[in-house]
This record gives structure tokens, sequence and C-alpha cells, in this order.
């Protein structure tokens, strides 16, 4: 898992592979760790995430609330066909800007 | 939108799969990821692996999240079951377990958990949680392929499909009322079958009909000629005798897609972009437009072509409307087919029956008891051919003791012959004044009958003798028949001295000499037909007049009476002829003179 900021208030995560279960929470809370007080644009480079199950749509909507009591936002990259599957079986991909680049 | 296919049948088959993992998130999500590989070795598309790896993520997640403290210490058991037209997949939990609850909804936008059951729920087709004390098993199935969460319903897609779909009802429709009216056509044609004798009337009928359900403007019928050179037209449609079309010979390089059709054996299609060619006598019922000429065969001959047509080049056939075409002329096919055949039968049980008839004539004709002429001993035989000859013989007693031997060919077969058979035989014996005069009674007879004779172009051959035992003499005259045999004893068998007039029917006046042969004791004497000389052998050499002769001298030598010679005779002929039938009429009268 990778975070850089482009700018101060934007930051981009990237590297992160499967967003389920087992690391969910962990990496939720690395990600919070490294994010700088300023950012309030949160990009999350999804290129390479295989897999994402309820447990990592958790994780999304928690890193959404964090950057929403900024007056921010998360974007998700480059998600994969089943990623986006599963974010609009679950109605989310409305709550997220998705960026498919 | 495609047409539905057919389902094919497949065979109940199962293999199952059984995983055990520690109770954790890694672990299970190992075991996942090796189910999910055993699945795409069993033939799941991306989408049903993607639902299967998800579902079964979130029940094996649950099962691990939820497990107690006892709990934890069994492993979560994954089971899964592939058959043809589904996958199972069970998952044994150690938690206290739950009520499955009547209906799953998804928890607010923003909750951070609580998905897990509608995500199962979703991408599923069936679920059961059974619970157990000892373990629940969490039961999933799904069914067929994915209707994948890829597909989002989209409007448009939809519509079209569904116009799509309307399309298709629409055309099946109209192809099914056409198919209705075809099968009532045909079950009407099929209920004429046994009454129907007219075959031009029932042709016409059927392409009239077809000419309408086809939406056809024009039909025209051709027929393969008997001896299978050129193609006849016995029906143009509509307006018969408005296209007189004149035969087409069947032969390679004429412009005509009938002859084509036919010697290819396919049908030929026409329109504007491959018109007939100018010299087509087709040209002259479809100047333009379209059409399609269907050769037709029965038994693989053809019979001949239907060629339907349309004024509109910009309107095709369509594949019904072909099939169509197919299906009413195959079925006037075997019509025209049955009823040649039909015809045949006829023809040949109407020649059958005339033979029958000129045999029964014949019969009648002949002899029923020999009349005694001593000290000649008269013997005679008629061996009839298959087709009836029109040989006969006569014995007619001449006043005191003597006889008249007649023996006659008729020219000709059938029925005709044995009339005249019997005509000849009664002006003979209508003229007993002239027993004794066998040239005269011939030169009568032949008045008589040269009239008849000649108005049917026949002529009849025939001897007559008059037997004379005092003289011991026979006196013979002949009209173009065969002579007499003589083998007097101690002598070569001979033929006799004799002259032969016309046969009757040539001329009218013809007159006939008689001559006398000296009959001495022990002579034996034949009369015969063309049939004992023109006899052939397996090899086909004819018997001839030298064998027969020699036949005669044998018969002479090993026989002491006139049956005997005839038997002996008979004998020698049907070993000559063996198993071959008769060609011709054999009739011999055998007259010894018994010392």
């Amino acid at each position: 898992m990778n975070i850089q900021s482009t700018d101060p208030q934007t930051a981009v995560v990237t590297g992160l592979m499967e967003l389920v279960a087992a690391n969910a929470t962990q990496v939720r809370d690395e990600i919070r760790a490294a994010l700088p007080a300023s950012t309030i644009r949160l990009d999350l480079d999804l290129s390479s995430v295989t897999f994402l199950d309820s447990s990592g749509l958790g994780m999304l909507i928690s890193l959404h609330k964090t950057l929403q009591s900024r007056n921010g936002m998360v974007r998700l990259l480059k998600p994969a066909p089943n990623v986006r599957q599963i974010l609009e079986l679950t109605r989310l991909h409305r709550v997220f800007e998705i960026a498919p680049e | 939108m495609s047409t539905t296919t057919a389902s094919t049948v497949h065979r109940e088959v199962r293999t199952a799969l059984r995983l055990e993992a520690t109770c954790d998130f890694s672990a299970v999500r190992a075991a996942t990821l090796a189910v999910r590989a055993w699945l795409a070795e069993r033939g799941l598309t991306a989408g049903e692996l993607a639902a299967w790896e998800l579902a079964l993520v979130e029940a094996a997640n649950n099962a691990v999240k939820y497990a107690g403290a006892a709990g934890q210490e069994l492993p979560v058991v994954i089971e899964v079951s592939r058959g043809e037209r589904e996958v199972e997949v069970r998952v044994t939990d150690h938690t206290a377990g739950f009520d499955w609850p009547a209906e799953v909804n998804l928890p607010e936008l923003d909750a951070e958990s609580g998905r897990g059951l509608f995500l199962i729920k979703s991408l599923t087709d069936q679920v059961a949680y059974l619970r157990h004390a000892t373990g629940n098993v969490l039961v999933l199935r799904r069914a067929g392929p994915v209707s994948a969460p890829d597909e989002v319903p989209d409007v448009c897609q939809l519509q079209k499909q569904l116009a799509e779909a309307e399309t298709a009802l629409t055309d099946m429709t109209a192809e099914l009322a056409s198919s209705y009216e075809s099968l009532v056509a045909l079950f009407r044609y099929s209920s004429e079958l046994g009454a129907q004798t007219d075959l031009a009337d029932f042709s016409r009928r059927l392409l009239n009909d077809l000419i309408q359900i086809a939406e056809a403007d024009c039909a025209v019928l051709r027929l393969v000629s008997h001896d299978g050179s050129c193609l006849e037209t016995p029906l143009v449609l509509p307006g018969e005798g408005q296209f007189p079309l004149a035969s087409v010979a069947l032969a390679a390089g004429v412009a005509s897609v009938e002859v084509n059709a036919a010697r290819n054996r396919q049908d030929i299609w026409f329109n504007p972009e491959e018109p007939l060619a100018g010299s087509d006598p087709l040209r002259a019922v479809l100047p333009g437009g379209n059409g399609i000429c269907h050769p037709f065969f029965v038994a693989d001959q053809l019979v001949g072509t239907a060629t339907l047509g349309r004024i509109l080049a910009d309107k095709p056939f369509t594949a019904a409307q072909v099939n169509l075409l197919h299906t009413f002329i195959d079925f006037l096919a075997i019509q025209i087919v049955n009823a040649r055949l039909l015809d045949e039968r006829t023809a040949a049980r109407v020649i059958r029956r005339e033979l029958q008839i000129a045999a029964d004539i014949q019969r009648s004709l002949l002899p029923a008891r020999i009349p005694a002429c001593l000290p000649f001993e008269v013997s005679a035989a008629c061996r009839s051919a298959l087709q009836v000859g029109g040989d006969f013989y006569d014995l007619i007693p001449a006043g005191d003791g003597t006889l008249l031997l007649v023996i006659a060919d008729v020219m000709g077969k059938g029925v005709p012959a044995a009339l005249f058979a019997a005509v000849l035989r009664s002006t003979i014996r209508s003229m007993p004044q002239l027993f004794d005069q066998p040239g005269e009674l011939l030169a009568a007879a032949n008045r008589t009958l040269y009239p008849d004779l000649s108005l049917v172009d026949m002529f009849v051959t025939a001897k007559l003798a008059y037997l004379d035992p005092r003289g011991q003499k026979i006196v013979t005259a002949s009209a173009g028949h065969c002579p007499l045999l003589v083998c007097q004893p101690g002598l070569p068998a001979a033929v006799a001295t004799g002259q032969s007039g016309l046969p009757l029917g040539i001329e009218p006046l013809t007159r006939y000499a008689q001559v006398e042969t000296a009959l001495p004791p022990n002579t034996l004497a034949m009369l015969y037909t063309d049939g004992l000389t023109e006899a052939r052998n397996a090899t086909g050499e004819m018997l001839g007049e030298p064998a027969l002769l020699q036949l005669l001298e044998q018969a002479a030598a090993q026989t002491s009476n006139a049956m005997g010679a005839k038997q002996y005779l008979l004998a020698r002929l049907v070993n000559y002829s063996g198993q071959a039938p008769l060609n011709d009429d054999q009739t011999l009268i055998l007259i010894r003179h018994r010392a």
C-alpha cells in the first residue's frame, strides 16, 4: 500500500490488492494514519484490486465518512469489472465518484 | 433476438469437492480461491465464477466472524457439488446460528456492515440455512448461467429486445398461419386421393392453391415425356391457353432454367440480378420479376419441373414459401407417378384379360374327339405359347369314312387372331360339298375371308388335307403353309411334293392347286405349323426342317401308332426348347397307316 500527495489537498493511494475481511480493517487504519490532515480529496487507485467483499466495502465507506467529515470526498480510480459489479449491486456506485479513466 | 434453440438433454452427473479451512479469514479466503479454481475447471463462465466467489466469501466470513470460542477451534467446512445444470455449495459453520430473515434488504448507504446476507441472496438462486446442534449448514444453489451483476438493466436495450421479440412473434404467427393453410390444403388433396381420377384437374387445383398460398403470380408445370427426351407443358397458370409453351428438349446447352434445373437436379432462382436468358422459353410467361424453378423426382427419377414466379422483382420468395413449393410439388409428383402406375397396371390387366379370352376361344375351337378314319390313325396336339399365336387345327368327318384335316396359323396375336381362327373353322365346315376338293375349298374360304382379313391387315396360312382310306392317299392344298412330311417304311423322311398358294387374305382370287400323296401301309405322315421348325433351344438355334424330318424318322421307327409318334415328337420338342417359353404355338397332326 502506497500513499502520495499530488497536492496539499489531494492524496492518491496505490498498491492495493485484495480488500477483504482478513485485511480490510488493517488497510483502513494504515490509510487513515498516513493521510495528511490537509487532504480533502482521497483517490484510491483500485486498478490492482482483484477482489472486494463486504468488509472491503465497509472499509471504503469508513474512509468516505472520514473524508466527509472534512467536507471532502473519496474517488475510486479504475475499478476492475467485478469490483464495479459489487459496488453497483450494493448501490454504492452513487456514493463514490468512480473514475474509470 | 436470436431464435430459440432446442435444448439438449444432459445426464445428471455430479462431481464434488470438500474442503476444511481453519476458522480464520485468511484460511477461508484461500479455500474460496480453491473452490473458484475447481469450478473454473468444470467450465463455469467468468460471471458465474465471480458470483460464486463473492457469495462463498460472504458465507465463509460469517462463519468465521460469528464463531464462538468453541466454534473457532473447529474448521469451517465447504462442500461444492457440480451438477450439469446447477452448482450447490454447503458451508458448515460452528456459530450459534441465526434465523434467516424472511426479507433481506440492504442497510443504509453509509452502513459499514450488514451487506453480507444481501450479497449471498442476490448472487444465488436458492438459499437454505439448516441449524443443528453440532453445526449449521448454509446451502446455496445457482442454476445455469449467471445473470451477472454487470448486467445493469438498461431500458434502451430492453426496448430493443422487446421490439425484436415482437417482430419474431409476428413472423412466426404469419408462418404458422401459412403452414396451417397449406396443411389444410394438403389434407384436402389427400382425402381426394381415393376418388381422384382426373389428374389434370387435380394438378390445376393444387397449383392454383400453391400460387395463392405462396403469394406468387404464376406457375408453370412441366413433365418429362415418356421417352425422357423432352419436357412437355401440361399446365401454365393462371389463364390456361394464354401462354402456349412448346416442349423443350432435355439436352445440354439449352438456354432454359427448367432444363438446367432438371439436368442438375437442383432448384434454380432467377431475378433481375440473375435474369432468364434471352432465349429462355419461360420468358413468354414471366418477362421480368423473379422466380424459382424446382425439379421434382420420385424414386430418383425425374418427373418434371415446377416454376413459381412473381411479377414484382423486389419481392423474392421467403424460405417458408420455397418450402411450400417443395412440399406441394413433391406431393403432386407422387400423385402423377401413382396415376401413371395405375394406368399401366390397368392396361396390363386389360391385355392379360384379352389374352385369357383368346386362349379360351382357341381351346373351344379344337376338336373334342378324333373321328375314326381306318386304317388311318390320326393324332393331334397343340402347344400354346404364352402369347396366343393363333394356331388351330380341325378334324372334320367328310363322309364315307374319309376325313378332312385342317391346320392353320393366323398371323397375329390375341383376340383378333383367335376370332379369325373361329371364322375360318366355320367357313370351312360350312362347305361340305368341297371337303374332297381341298384346293377349291381353300379358294372359296379365301374369297369369303378376304374382305375382313385385308381390313385388319391380317392373313392366315392354312393347309387342308383330305384323307382317303380307300385310295390310301392324302390330297392336300396349301395356302402358304408348311409342307406335308412323309416317312414311308424303309425310306428316309421327306418333304412331300406339292405347291403352295398365297396365304389367305393376301389376294381375293387366289387359286390353290391340290396334290395327291400316296400313304402306303406303315407310312407316318405329319402336318405341322412353323412353331416347330422355328423352335429355339437354349443357345438360340432354330430346330429347322432337316432336324424335324429326322425326328419324324425316329418316331416312325420307334413307335407303332399315331399317338405314340405324336408323344415321341412332343417329348423331343419339349426337350429341345428346354426351360425357355415358347415364342409361337406348336401344332402337329400325325397320320399313320396301320397295317
